[in-house]
């Protein structure tokens, strides 16, 4: 139909052949030819409207209408650069402060685990408390049960993940390596590129088989992407593994924000670690994934499984003893990973930035009224040349859109760079970390999306304002029009008020975050951070047995205590604040566990010195000696909650503790300090002597006089005389280190100060533009005033009093609106309330000295009016 | 002078109508725009006055929906014209609305001179 549409021209054709027959008719009934053609004419009518109104019906006339009104809005825009450019850059940081945060939750919360193929049907499982430092929940022989049983489960797999070593070279390269069940990949949808998976290990599950599949990174990487790996050996902690398979590239493993170098079969965790974990019911090691079957919801899943459970746990009660709840989660909020953490800011960090986006739009809707007025002629005379209302308020949406998909462009090019920001507020770690946003085709449709939304936000008040004024007025002397300038004024002060309001929501979270960051970083961590250098190693890697393991620390520590400014030196098994301590099950002399209650606490292997070297308070008792050895008796320190909440009111030195199935004697009490989070309270600790529990993997802690890192080589150097061979991984100081403990505060602390200050601008901005355009309307009133003897006072403080009025009536709102929203924000506050008066206060003042500024320079211009141009220009 | 002396006693054509004439017209035989509009005003002994304008698009709207078709031929007089035939499609309109044109006459007789109008389109 529309390919045979007759063309316009041939129409015309059509009506000129009448022309020529009714001519000659008319001409054969006596006319002369000149009459003949004239009458034909006359008598056919408007020909002219005839061939439009063909026109206008057969083509598709929105889209002609559209394509002249992108033109036209092009040429309006190129025409006010200065307007364009403010309104879009204005929009660009609204909108990139969206897709910035949009990007990092589409790659962390949306996507949490990359590269496996069911993402919304695979379920976490949790047993026991949840916390957002769970330990792995299960143990092999208790997954095993469930694996089999399970009826709305598709697939149940598990995995523990931690270092290894690529040894065979001549220094072993740390990696971070996943024991996987023989189901893994098949559970997660997840093919190989290269070879196979772990499936034909599945026979030997327990026994292991000594198979690799590589990670495409670590292929890359160490491999040099050999097309033909499969078949040869990757020497994994000293033992020889046959590459079977690659995983595809994105693909990094079960845990969000972590990256697993390579995967072995579950089984082999005794050759790789020396633990026989597998064999025992009561080891809880393991992490648990489900696939739902289809039909099923996680829900259903969870009933049965904690029915199965139960009978696990009844059959074998003396395994069991903790809390054996199971609980199951969809991985966007998986207690496994650093999703647990995202979750929580990042949808705040998005709430935020979407009231900076409404500011941003409110100051481009200001510029749009504004704007409009000074079009007001080129309205009217459109309306009066008869284009409706409609197609002027669409012309002006056009308009509005190219702004918008202006800013959104800007935005994408920012986004861009700022989706790598993420990792900025992650310190150098040892942890796999691999979190960071990208702009892919979710971000870019969503950053699109939210610029459509913008134009319309920010564009339609003011397009429909500025086409309902009467052609007439607008055409006759603009100084007629002050009523209907009045009136939009009155808007626009609107819309100040607003944005004051959201600014100083904006400025009142930004406040909290910082104050709250602040107070975290004062508080005592328990522990004296400065001047301690810390370095990792692993000695297994390296072939010690534990024996001379143990003899290699007590060498150790003796030679870097002697190196000049070095005061004390210990090792432990973790770093304080960055997500490394571990946890055991206790059982306290004495006390009486209710039923199903956790035994789990916090663990730390420490050597000699350790609370003399961070300088942790010991309350009673002594420190870990070089003398705590395996020829002594066993003991342990614990700190002084763990003491409160076992032994309360008694004294804990000489009770007896066991840690793991081992009994200790507690020769110590520390003062509480903090292994995990500062947000976090203290929580109950036990150390336990690295000489006595013996660890290969290992954080080396020397306090020194002076800047820790100077001391770097001299500790290599140490360190490298007893094995040349060993290498120091994340060589750093214990402060630095601990700023993994608060990344996430500072992230939030750091967004929503920079989202607060663009506030605080944009605010400024908009109150300017409004004063200042109220005031030059206004030169004409001015002028009379000042020729009738006002005072340049009077006019400075009236146009001043002006902005100030907007800025009590939003400083006002915002109150009332921060109050009614800030404590949605109390999880995240640590050591300052949610309305926290200091922060009201300062933030509400500085709004109103901002306003009183950005009134300031319109109210001179206003006072240094000279009356007798202003009465003449108008 | 064959054209209209006095324009006011023409009647403008009712809405609808004008397309029922011309497949009226053209049940004769193919015409071109300006031989229907002719004949209208001829058959209609110079009452309907035919805008031009509203002829054409109708003649384009008929098109639009096959109930005419159109070729451009040349006239009795040598000239290049567009001429109009009926469709099959267009002669069963045609008799649709002829009777249903009847009905709608028929009713108006009655009701303005309470006796049925002649039955002549």
């Amino acid at each position: 139909m529309f390919k045979r549409r007759r063309s316009a021209d041939d129409f015309a054709e059509e009506i000129k052949s009448h022309f020529e027959l009714e001519a000659d008719e008319l001409q054969s009934e006596g006319l002369s030819e000149e009459e003949a053609r004239h009458r034909a004419r006359v008598e056919f009518g408007n020909a002219q409207a005839a061939q439009e109104r063909f026109y206008l019906r057969s083509r598709i006339v929105w889209f002609d209408n559209l394509l002249h009104d992108i033109k036209f809005a092009i040429r309006q825009l190129i025409r006010n650069p200065s307007f364009a450019s403010v309104a879009i850059v204005t929009l660009a940081l609204g909108i990139a402060a969206n897709s910035t945060v949009f990007s990092w939750i589409n790659s962390t919360l949306l996507d949490p685990i990359p590269g496996i193929a069911h993402t919304s049907d695979m379920i976490t499982i949790m047993r026991g408390e949840r916390s957002e430092h769970p330990t792995p929940p299960f143990s092999y022989l208790d997954f095993a049960d469930l694996r089999d049983r399970t009826q709305t489960l598709s697939g149940l797999l598990a995995y523990h993940d931690d270092y290894m070593a690529i040894t065979g070279s001549d220094k072993p390269e740390r990696v971070y390596g996943t024991l996987a069940s023989s189901n893994y990949f098949e559970v997660l949808g997840v093919r190989p590129i290269l070879g196979q998976t772990l499936q034909s290990t599945a026979p030997n599950e327990r026994l292991g088989t000594a198979e690799a599949v590589l990670s495409y990174g670590l292929w890359q990487k160490h491999f040099g992407a050999d097309p033909s790996i499969i078949g040869k050996t990757v020497e994994i902690n000293l033992h020889p593994y046959t590459i079977v398979g690659v995983a595809p590239e994105g693909f990094q493993g079960c845990k969000s924000g972590l990256q697993s170098d390579l995967w072995i079969p579950l089984g082999m965790e005794s050759q790789v670690w020396g633990s026989d974990r597998i064999k025992y019911r009561d080891t809880l090691w393991l992490n648990v994934l489900g696939k739902l079957q289809p039909g099923v919801d996680h829900h259903q899943a969870e009933k049965e499984l904690n029915i199965l459970m139960q009978h696990i746990a009844e059959q074998f009660p003396d395994a069991h003893q903790g809390p054996n709840m199971i609980s199951s989660d969809p991985l966007w909020r998986s207690p496994f990973g650093v999703n647990v953490y995202l979750s929580g800011t990042l949808p705040i960090l998005l709430a935020l930035a979407l009231v900076l986006l409404l500011l941003a739009c409110a100051n481009v809707a200001n510029l749009l009224l504004v704007h409009s007025v000074a079009r007001r002629r080129e309205f009217a005379i459109r309306l009066s040349m008869g284009a409706s209302r409609r197609r002027l308020v669409l012309q002006l949406m056009v308009e509005n859109v190219l702004i918008a998909l202006a800013g959104g462009g800007l935005a994408l090019l920012l986004t861009m760079w700022t989706a790598h920001g993420l990792s900025a507020f992650l310190p150098a770690t040892t942890l796999p970390l691999s979190l960071n946003g990208s702009v892919d085709r979710t971000v870019l449709v969503a950053t699109i999306m939210i610029s459509l939304l913008t134009a319309v936000v920010s564009g339609v008040v003011p397009a429909l304002r500025a086409s309902s004024l009467s052609p007439v007025s607008a055409l006759k002397d603009e100084a007629l029009n002050s009523s209907a300038g009045i009136h939009k004024s009155r808007l626009a002060g609107a819309l100040v008020v607003g944005q004051i309001a959201l600014s100083l929501l904006l400025l009142v979270c930004a406040g909290l975050f910082v104050r709250s960051l602040q107070s975290e970083q004062s508080s005592d961590p328990g522990f004296d951070p400065n001047h301690v250098f810390l370095a990792y190693f692993d000695l297994r890697p390296v072939g010690y047995s534990r024996a001379q393991g143990i003899q290699f620390d007590r060498q150790m520590l003796v030679r870097l205590k002697s190196l000049p400014g070095v005061q004390s030196v210990t090792v432990g098994d973790f770093a304080p604040l960055s997500f490394s301590i571990r946890t055991d099950f206790i059982q306290p002399e004495g006390y009486v566990p209710r039923k199903n209650e956790s035994m789990e606490v916090d663990r730390g292997v420490a050597g000699p010195e350790y609370l003399r070297t961070v300088r942790t308070a010991l309350l009673a008792g002594r420190d870990f000696t070089d003398r705590d050895d395996a020829g002594a008796q066993p003991v342990s320190i614990v700190n002084k909650a763990l003491a409160d909440r076992y032994w309360q009111g008694q004294d804990a030195l000489g009770k007896r503790l066991q840690v793991a199935g081992h009994w200790t004697t507690v020769v110590g009490v520390a003062a509480n300090a903090k292994y995990r989070r500062l947000v976090y309270d203290a929580a109950p600790l036990v150390l336990i002597p690295m000489l006595q529990s013996y660890r290969t993997d290992q954080v080396l802690y020397v306090r020194v006089a002076g800047d820790p890192l100077s001391y770097a080589s001299s500790v290599e150097r140490t360190v490298h005389g007893l094995n040349s061979d060993l290498p120091l991984f994340n060589e750093t100081t214990l402060a630095a280190n601990m700023q993994l403990g608060n990344a996430f505060e500072r992230i939030e602390a750091a967004f929503a100060g920079s989202f607060g200050l663009l506030a605080l601008i944009l605010a400024a901005i908009g109150v300017y533009g409004v004063v200042a355009y109220a005031t030059k309307q206004r030169t004409h009133e001015i002028g009379i005033r000042i020729a009738l003897g006002a005072g340049k006072q009077d006019i400075f403080r009236q146009v001043l009093g002006r902005g100030l009025r907007l800025a009590g009536f939003g400083v006002v709102l915002g109150l009332m609106i921060s109050f009614a929203l800030t404590r949605y924000l109390r999880g995240m506050l640590y050591g300052v309330g949610t309305a926290d008066w200091l922060t009201f206060v300062i933030v509400a003042i500085l709004l109103c000295v901002i306003t009183l500024i950005a009134c300031f320079v319109p109210a001179r211009r206003a006072a240094s009016v000279d009356p007798m141009q202003a009465l003449r220009t108008e | 002078m064959p054209s209209q002396d006095n324009p006011d006693d023409r009647i403008a054509l009712l809405q609808g109508t004008l397309d029922l004439l011309i497949l009226k017209t053209l049940r004769l035989g193919s015409c071109h725009g300006q031989g229907i509009a002719r004949s209208i005003q001829r058959q209609s002994e110079e009452v309907f006055f035919v805008d031009h304008g509203s002829l054409y698009l109708a003649l384009q709207r008929l098109e639009d929906r096959k109930w005419i078709s159109a070729k451009w031929g040349v006239s009795e007089n040598n000239r290049k014209a567009r001429f109009y035939s009926l469709t099959g499609k267009g002669r069963q309109q045609l008799v649709e609305k002829t009777s249903e044109w009847q009905r709608l006459t028929r009713a108006m007789g009655l009701i303005l001179d309470g006796r049925p109008s002649s039955e002549e389109v």
